[in-house]
């Protein structure tokens, strides 16, 4: 397809940019910095920037955690029952009025919260936002509620972002943009996983790909990870066990794992979107106490014998993942740590979903893993393998991010011998969440919020028109390029019909397409240029072609200047496979539009 | 008043001036380095006081965990160990102690994910290998079970590495006779001979698994080896008479086990094994240093034994059933009352081939009935010794 360029960002930049002030060395510098610092070029210099500080910041909330973890609920590994119950509690009541009276927005996981600053708020976050997620979400975590650090860390790198993005004054292209690199930075450094971050940025938040987004995305997430590693080790988040799968017959066993997760995941979300409404509809004095609620609720679990359920889990999912839990008691966390994220993540307290999904998938998984070896002992995959698989099995069926769950096995595990497990056990998951949950949770906290955010999954699914679906057969409209003007006129005139416009393509020998209107003939064979031959009274005035595959929004933006277009093979663009019109891309719109509202 | 417009004027331009510059990217990223550098300052700080609180902390568990380690209090040591965890959860060290307090409350499989994690870390590390032989000769992986003895054998030790290689292979070998790999056992004994010092307690143990490997000739050279150093020390006596005693060296085998039982009064089975070495001694017609005549006499009193043997073995059988014990070959007892006549005194000095013929069947019944009848007179047993002794010859 040959497309115009449209007009550049370099252009806006170079209109706003004041002159350089240097008069002793002229225009020169002027020009060196023009083309140094186009704004796509310093945007990527941002992101890099960006990546630091949303790494220095995840590295700093990493530190309040653990000294929250220390102060609140002590320094061993297993924690006085007392300590238990209070120090959520307790903590619950803090992060309420701080939630209500001084971060309003720190509330919720922070995921919607990019989105909305992507697609609604010109890609504005408050820093405020950052400071609030980063106090309540520490205290949450440290203090027991059953949340994680990683969509926090995502909102706070988003909200640098777009603070500095603010101060640099960028366009507001570039400002919409801003957030979801600050928010990969952030997961980046969270989760110490580079790929997974840029992928759930991609697939969740911005929804495409481009050269410019993917590189100022990657830019930022590796700058993150490499400062988040300088200071805190570049150790992964688990000890991966050996990881091993003898007979491809096994596959069956992950696939019941990704069933089981499939379902888990739907019984979470529905949850989710079950109770958060309920709870924000009580009387605005109860959330007040709904944190403290939950935490005192937490607490009583942890007593009874799940303290495994408090904060993040990682150091659980870790120990499941080594055959530390006997199957029945990984089934029992799995369960008891939805019901604790529920409780914590309803009441409104900020924090996470990543962590907690994790932690059920590593339990679920290593419990069906554990359960499957009673029934058939010769399976080979240990309890390790099945928990990893469970990891993203949740993440696929839970978050709905699919493309995401593989990768961020694959990274965390380093090992590829896990692919064929976690791809066949990940599909399962998302297909049966989708059939029983057919909106994402992130889709469903939007809604329930008041936005109306584009779902990507919902983008995913969509139809897209296509120019084959909009292009009729060429029967009478092509021209020979050899033609004179007195022939061609001729041949028009006898093939006349009033349905179609008067406008007939000339296929020019081998350069391309043009065209030419009965008007324009008319007046070559008046001017006495009748003999004058298509090809050189059209050379230079070629037009646009299209191919059957390209999207019909494309066919849209030149069907306007050019009233006929022809779409063309891609092996042979000489090679005529029908013609467009702005007639008959809007009539496509318009039945397309008909059977929309018909379904 | 046209000059304080003027310098209104002018400040305004500066400032403009100043803010337009501010705008431009150059300064923008000579601005973000430098906070940069100030936020990677402040939280470098930031990280040192989170660091060593950690270290701090870990240590405190740590030492709290080996404390109760060492006094055997292993629940409570694995929950120290855990804690250290938190907060160094690569440290080597708080792995592999945490797995060690596992492995004393014999949860095997959860210190085996630590041990396996720290080889991976370490494959050469000594006590890892040693650990995980020992769990995986626990769960009777015998080729997992060999390949870390031999990986804890050539690895690296803290502290004396000989010492910790040699008590290695002693583990190995015991292994290797628990699961009667003997000649596997063997092959590591020579090379543990080889690498013993000149200490008589080493060389005793050297000899007592020679011995349990049935290899009776270096144990006794092990025994000869302690004997050197410490001629009285009752184990390597009566490892030395047992060992002399299997290999049918019975004067011997007589002097080291009167040695040991006259320093060791209690040691029973030396004394036993005295007896029928004495015995072995008294009963051998072939002994060189023997006349005729008493050679006569031993052969009369082992054709008359070895009549009773037969007859109380017949007995026997006979009492419990033709199905329970076998009973002796009925051609013995034929034979044996056929030559009955010849066996005297008189007769063997007339013909002294029949010594050998007579001490033959002799021989043969002892066998027979040994395996019939079971357990026999210190006699019998004896002449089952001498038998043993010359056969072949």
């Amino acid at each position: 397809m040959d497309i115009p360029p449209n007009p550049s960002d370099a252009t806006l930049l170079e209109e706003r940019q004041p002159a350089l002030g240097l008069p002793f060395l002229g225009r020169a510098p002027e020009a060196f910095m023009r083309l140094v610092f186009r704004e796509d070029r310093f945007f990527l210099v941002l992101s890099v920037f960006i990546g630091i500080f949303a790494g220095l910041s995840v590295v700093c909330f990493r530190f309040a955690i653990a000294w929250c973890r220390i102060y609140l609920l002590g320094s061993g590994a297993t924690l006085a029952p007392l300590r238990m119950v209070l120090a959520p509690s307790l903590a619950g009541l803090v992060i309420a009025v701080l939630v209500i009276h001084v971060f309003p927005l720190a509330r919720g996981s922070g995921v919607n919260q990019t989105k909305a600053a992507l697609y609604i708020y010109n890609g504005y976050i408050p820093l405020r936002t950052a400071a609030g997620k980063f106090i309540t979400a520490a205290l949450a975590i440290g203090s027991g509620h059953s949340l994680g650090p990683e969509d926090p860390s995502l909102q706070i790198g988003a909200s640098l972002a777009s603070a500095l993005g603010r101060r640099m004054r960028l366009s507001r292209d570039r400002m919409r943009l801003i957030a979801p690199v600050g928010a990969a930075a952030g997961l980046a450094a969270a989760f110490n996983a580079p790929i997974s971050a840029v992928l759930f940025v991609i697939e969740e938040v911005i929804g495409r790909w481009t050269a410019g987004i993917l590189g100022s995305v990657v830019l930022s997430a590796v700058s993150s990870v490499v400062v988040m590693r300088w200071f805190l080790g570049s150790e992964s988040m688990f000890r991966i066990p050996a990881v091993q799968l003898e007979r491809p017959s096994e596959l069956i066993a992950y696939s019941v794992l990704g069933v089981v997760g499939g379902l888990a995941s739907v019984a979470f979300s529905s949850g989710v979107a079950t109770l958060r409404p309920r709870c924000r509809a009580l009387p605005r004095w109860t959330q007040y106490f709904q944190p403290a609620i939950a935490g005192l609720l937490i607490g009583i679990i942890a007593v009874l014998g799940a303290p495994q359920v408090m904060g993040a889990g990682y150091v659980y999912i870790d120990e499941a993942m080594h055959g530390q839990f006997t199957w029945q008691m990984l089934a029992i966390l799995a369960g008891l740590k939805i019901i604790a994220t529920l409780l914590s993540f309803v009441s409104g307290t900020p924090g996470g979903m990543f962590a907690p999904t994790l932690f059920i998938g590593a339990m679920l998984g290593a419990a069906v893993g554990g359960a499957e070896h009673v029934l058939f002992p010769h399976l080979s995959g240990s309890p390790g393998t099945y928990a990893l698989v469970g990891m993203g099995v949740l993440f696929a069926g839970f978050l709905r991010a699919p493309m995401t769950s593989v990768f961020m096995v694959l990274e965390v595990s380093g090992n590829y011998s896990i692919i064929l497990p976690v791809l066949i056990a990940n599909t399962f998951a998302y297909l049966i969440s989708r059939g029983l949950q057919p909106t994402a949770i992130f889709d469903v906290l939007t809604r329930q919020d008041g936005l109306e955010l584009p779902s990507m999954e919902e983008q995913r699914e969509e139809g897209t028109l296509r120019v084959e679906d909009a292009m009729r057969p060429a029967s009478r409209e092509v021209l020979d390029t050899v033609l004179g003007a007195n022939d061609s006129l001729d041949q028009v005139l006898q093939a006349w019909d009033a349905k179609f416009p008067e406008v007939r393509l000339v296929r020019m020998d081998p350069t391309g397409w043009s065209s030419i209107t009965r008007p324009a003939l008319e007046i070559m064979v008046k001017e006495g240029k009748g003999n004058l031959t298509l090809g050189s009274a059209l050379s230079g005035r070629q037009i646009l072609f299209l191919h059957p595959d390209n999207p019909l929004e494309t066919a849209l933006r030149y069907v306007d200047r050019w009233p006929l277009l022809p779409v063309v093979s891609r092996a042979d663009f000489r090679k005529l496979e029908g013609v467009i019109s702005q007639e008959d891309v809007l009539r496509r719109y318009q039945l397309f539009g008909e059977e929309d509202t018909s379904e | 008043m046209p000059e304080p417009q003027e310098d209104t004027q002018s400040a305004g331009g500066v400032k403009r001036q100043f803010r337009s510059y501010l705008r431009r990217e150059p300064v923008i990223l000579a601005l973000l380095s430098a906070l940069a550098v100030i936020f990677f300052v402040a939280v470098t700080a930031l990280s040192h006081i989170y660091e060593a609180q950690q270290e701090f902390l870990g240590n405190r568990w740590f030492m709290r965990g080996s404390a109760d380690l060492k006094q055997g209090h292993f629940e409570s040591a694995v929950t120290e160990f855990r804690a250290a965890l938190l907060y160094s959860r690569d440290s080597y060290a708080y792995q592999l102690n945490l797995a060690e307090a596992l492995i004393g409350l014999k949860r095997n499989a959860e210190a085996y994910a630590y041990f396996i994690n720290l080889w991976d870390r370490e494959p050469e590390n000594g006590l890892v290998n040693l650990e995980l032989a020992r769990i995986a000769a626990q769960k009777r992986e015998t080729d997992q079970a060999l390949r870390y003895y031999h990986n804890a054998i050539y690895a690296t030790w803290p502290g004396d590495q000989q010492v910790q290689r040699r008590d290695t292979r002693v583990e190995l070998i015991e292994y290797l006779l628990n699961i009667k790999a003997k000649a596997q056992a063997q092959a590591e004994l020579i090379a543990l001979a080889a690498n013993l010092e000149d200490e008589p307690v080493q060389q005793t143990h050297g000899g007592d698994l020679f011995l349990q490997a049935q290899d009776y000739e270096h144990a006794l050279a092990e025994y000869r080896l302690s004997l050197k150093v410490q001629p009285h020390d009752p184990a390597a006596l009566a490892g030395a008479g047992l060992s002399a005693f299997q290999l049918g060296r019975y004067s011997l085998a007589e002097n080291y086990l009167q040695d040991a039982v006259s320093t060791n009064p209690n040691d029973a089975p030396s004394a036993a094994r005295l007896k029928t070495a004495a015995l072995v001694m008294q009963m051998d017609p072939f002994q060189r240093q023997i006349s005729v005549a008493q050679r006569d006499g031993i052969v009369l009193e082992a054709f008359v034994a070895a009549g009773q043997r037969l007859e109380s073995c017949s007995a026997a059988g006979a009492a419990k059933g033709p199905a329970t014990i076998p009973v002796a070959q009925p051609g013995l007892s034929e034979e044996w009352a056929k030559m009955k006549p010849r066996i005297t005194e008189s007769g063997l000095r007339r013909d002294p081939d029949l010594v050998n013929t007579a001490m033959e069947l002799v021989f043969g019944i002892e066998r027979q009935t040994s395996s019939a009848c079971g357990a026999a007179s210190e006699k019998d047993a004896a002449l089952l010794l001498i038998a043993k002794l010359h056969e072949g010859n």
